[in-house]
């Protein structure tokens, strides 16, 4: 069958887009770079809360993306890759700056009650003030805010399961992480989240 | 019926609109139980909050700014194949079209080649008028520029020369000429080092 008269690539599936950008196609580069600013930049934005520093990250990731693009195994989804790097990306940079970022629901790696308690932080001893609780009572404020407060690695989870609506599976090849750590990772984000918010809600009841 | 609360991994479940087997007998008991569905309630309103939240978008110089970086290298056959696909028309029976008469176009044209390379006669015989030719306005031309350059009572002199006398004087033309322009682009670069 002879080719297209023209590439449409806004209808085509990312693996062939992926196919095209890796014949040295400059419009499918731009095309992947379209359909992924958003999503890529949102991540990383959330994760390190600047943003010209996430311009500058997510730009690093889709350099290293595109200069590696003949790296692409098919048998993936390219976005799973595309957030794996961002992701990564974000980490590292949170871990060369050491974050302030403290878990109110214990260390990742806390396994037991005691060890959860041992390290978990409570809320009731650093309530905000009056004025910044008057700010937060905008709902994509207070949200932002409460992701804000997650750990790196829980914040990418929540995001990648709820923002871009992954499954467990491939949140956890997206950041090479046994399936057990995601649910336990989701499952304490949307319980800090839900400790977070319990003001918010209070006060809509 | 479960007879107690839910654990939080069946909450979990639940949020994900898991379906299975264990599933039914899970929303069974929240329909039941008034502490379980507000629980159910409330990590909803947390899930739905973060799902509504919005996309940034970064700068709109973004994706220029990533493509300075990328070196795309286009293979040839991409970009013979890019320049000819507007011309290929859009629709099947069009495409039919203009692939036959391409088709026949250049079966025409592979016949005419192989007749033409069977007429050896002809071919030597065209040769050799089209070298004659050429040689003839290549001289003429040289003749007119040592004419024009140099004057007619000089070119008069490298004439009776004879041939070599000819090509002498071209050369030394070229060599003033690539010296004259040595020597500008020198003085050219030594003003823009000054003025920098």
């Amino acid at each position: 069958m002879p080719p297209p008269p023209a590439l449409d690539l806004f209808n085509l599936p990312d693996a062939d887009v992926v196919a095209l950008a890796q014949q040295g196609r400059d419009s499918a580069f731009r095309e992947l770079i379209r359909r992924y600013e958003r999503p890529v930049f949102s991540l990383v934005y959330r994760m390190v809360r600047d943003r010209e520093l996430a311009e500058d990250l997510a730009q690093d990731t889709f350099v290293k993306v595109l200069n590696h693009i003949d790296r692409y195994r098919p048998e993936f989804k390219f976005s799973s890759w595309l957030f794996k790097i961002a992701n990564n990306v974000a980490i590292d940079h949170l871990r060369r700056r050491q974050l302030p970022t403290v878990s109110i629901d214990g260390a990742p790696n806390a396994q037991t009650a005691e060890a959860i308690q041992a390290t978990s932080f409570d809320v009731a001893v650093d309530q905000e003030n009056a004025l910044d609780e008057m700010e937060a009572r905008e709902l994509g404020t207070a949200i932002e805010r409460a992701i804000a407060g997650l750990r790196p690695e829980y914040r990418s989870c929540i995001m990648l399961r709820h923002v871009e609506g992954r499954s467990y599976e491939e949140i956890a090849a997206t950041l090479d992480l046994p399936l057990g750590t995601v649910k336990t990772y989701i499952h304490r984000a949307r319980h800090e989240l839900r400790r977070a918010l319990e003001p918010l809600r209070g006060g809509e009841k | 019926m479960i007879d107690r609360h839910l654990l939080p991994d069946e909450i979990d479940l639940l949020l994900d609109d898991e379906v299975g087997f264990g599933v039914s007998p899970l929303k069974a008991h929240v329909r039941a139980c008034a502490e379980c569905s507000a629980r159910i309630e409330e990590a909803r309103f947390v899930t739905e909050a973060v799902e509504h939240l919005p996309r940034f978008a970064p700068s709109h110089t973004f994706a220029d700014r990533v493509m300075s970086q990328v070196p795309v290298f286009v293979p040839w056959h991409v970009t013979a194949l890019d320049a000819m696909r507007p011309w290929i028309p859009r629709s099947h029976s069009a495409r039919v079209v203009v692939a036959t008469i391409a088709a026949a176009a250049g079966s025409v044209l592979t016949l005419l080649i192989a007749w033409i390379a069977t007429q050896t006669d002809t071919l030597t015989l065209a040769n050799g008028i089209a070298g004659t030719r050429l040689r003839a306005v290549v001289l003429d031309a040289a003749r007119d520029v040592l004419s024009t350059v140099l004057g007619d009572q000089i070119f008069t002199v490298i004439q009776q020369a004879g041939t070599f006398g000819i090509a002498a004087a071209l050369i030394g033309l070229v060599v003033a000429a690539a010296g004259s322009v040595a020597g500008f682009r020198a003085l050219a670069a030594a003003s823009s080092r000054r003025r920098a």
